[in-house]
């Protein structure tokens, strides 16, 4: 079987079981207090984009992020802002398949909004920064050195299947480059579409 | 002595690491001194046939000023503790069925209030300041969590006397970033429950002889009459509400 029949089927059979769990619940209430832990797996494909005429390098490949984050409010906000914030952190690991087959890995502790939303379904922003160390760095005009940091915004949905267990998907800007410690320092943005799941406890 | 540089270095850095770990785990409540706190809980004696039974009528639940459900797990901690001072004959909750009218009893209506200030704008920024230092500085920010209870206790005696009964409690829960656990919430919100419900029994058992059988005879049988309102909604800013008046029509 090849690789990606095998993740479509992964694939089918979680959402199988998703939707066979979404019948049963017959209410889904997700009670995050503070201190509340969520530990989770995302996993998305990274895709170039060249914003200047000096980007000339079609970066691309898949990219896992297990993460941690804690929850560090009770809910703020009266209106549909209305929502919790939590702190964590992610590592990020990212295959390069193209322009050739290199590897990066970083870590980025991130702050995340999670909108109430309609308590099931909640909406978030989260933002995050960190070191990442890529063999990528000193093989494209961009990049000159393997040492750079990843600096990624996004939002995404959580899809709660049970109050400890969501679903989510989501988008994130992606901007890895050195912060000018080595020249040339042009930088590698990158749209990351993603999905994943989260444990609550 | 082998006195190998590397090793005293990796020692220092778990060393360290160690310390670095056990206070990002810290967490400890503070409770705020409460007015007779400390004073004695001096017992009383009462007949066991001159015990009355408590009927719980009604329990209002407020949390920063909006209504709550109340719980069930609430009133029954409250009756719990009534129950273990032993100055009722028994105590029954809110959706118990109402005992004989010639009987005597004592009606309770019980007010909880709380006051929860999570500290949410300073969280938001430790937090960022914990993250954007890679986690170093969480052993050295403390966050806060605040909660307060201000219970009050309404009692009718069958013969139509009320006594008000009023107890506050205040605590703090401080913890650095990992330390924190939904735990640690409850943990403060059962100690501070605990302090007025203490407070309050302490109160009802100075009280003792108010609530004893033979403190009062019973009142006369007959129609008693009830004064039946509709619940005003506590509304802030709400002298910009429009009342429709009207005259009723002349016959």
């Amino acid at each position: 079987m090849k690789p990606h029949s095998f993740s479509a089927v992964v694939f089918l059979g979680i959402l199988l079981w998703v939707l066979s769990a979404t019948c049963q619940a017959e209410e889904i209430m997700p009670h995050l207090t503070v201190g509340t832990q969520e530990v989770g797996l995302s996993a998305g494909y990274l895709l170039p984009h060249r914003l200047t005429t000096e980007h000339t390098t079609k970066q691309s490949g898949p990219a896992f992020m297990p993460s941690w984050a804690m929850v560090l409010t009770d809910p703020i906000g009266d209106s549909w802002y209305r929502g919790q914030i939590l702190i964590g952190a992610e590592i990020v690991y990212i295959q390069f398949e193209r322009p050739e087959l290199t590897h990066g890995v970083g870590f980025t502790p991130k702050i995340k909004y999670l909108f109430e939303g309609t308590h099931r379904i909640r909406p978030y922003v989260e933002f995050a920064g960190g070191p990442f160390y890529t063999d990528l760095g000193g093989r494209i005009p961009e990049e000159s050195a393997r040492f750079n940091f990843v600096l990624t915004a996004g939002g995404g949905i959580s899809w709660f299947i049970t109050p400890q267990l969501s679903f989510n998907a989501g988008y994130r800007f992606h901007h890895i480059s050195n912060a000018g410690t080595r020249l040339p320092n042009i930088g590698l943005n990158s749209s990351l579409p993603f999905g994943g799941f989260s444990f609550y406890f | 002595m082998n006195d190998n540089p590397v090793l005293r270095c990796i020692v220092l850095v778990c060393c360290g690491l160690v310390i670095a770990m056990a206070g990002g785990c810290a967490r400890w409540i503070e409770m705020m001194a409460t007015p007779g706190g400390n004073q004695e809980g001096q017992s009383q004696l009462i007949a066991r046939d001159e015990r009355v039974p408590f009927i719980m009528d009604n329990i209002r639940i407020t949390r920063n000023g909006s209504p709550q459900n109340p719980s069930a797990g609430t009133e029954q901690r409250i009756l719990g503790s009534f129950e273990e001072i032993g100055l009722f004959s028994y105590l029954t909750g809110t959706n118990t069925a109402a005992p004989p009218a010639n009987e005597k009893v004592i009606r309770a209506r019980l007010s909880f209030d709380e006051a929860i200030d999570p500290h949410a704008g300073d969280a938001a920024w430790k937090g960022i300041v914990i993250g954007a230092s890679m986690f170093i500085l969480a052993p050295f920010i403390p966050l806060e969590y605040d909660y307060a209870a201000h219970v009050s206790l309404e009692l009718e005696r069958w013969d139509g006397q009320i006594k008000h009964y009023e107890s506050q409690s205040a605590g703090t829960a401080r913890y650095n970033l990992f330390g924190a656990t939904p735990i640690m919430i409850d943990e403060l919100k059962g100690h501070v429950t605990e302090n007025c419900i203490t407070d309050l029994t302490r109160q009802l058992v100075r009280d003792t002889t108010f609530f004893a059988a033979s403190s009062a005879p019973i009142g006369e049988p007959g129609i008693r009459t009830v004064s039946v309102k509709s619940h005003a909604p506590k509304t802030s800013g709400s002298t910009s509400t429009v009342i429709p008046v009207s005259v009723p029509a002349e016959p």
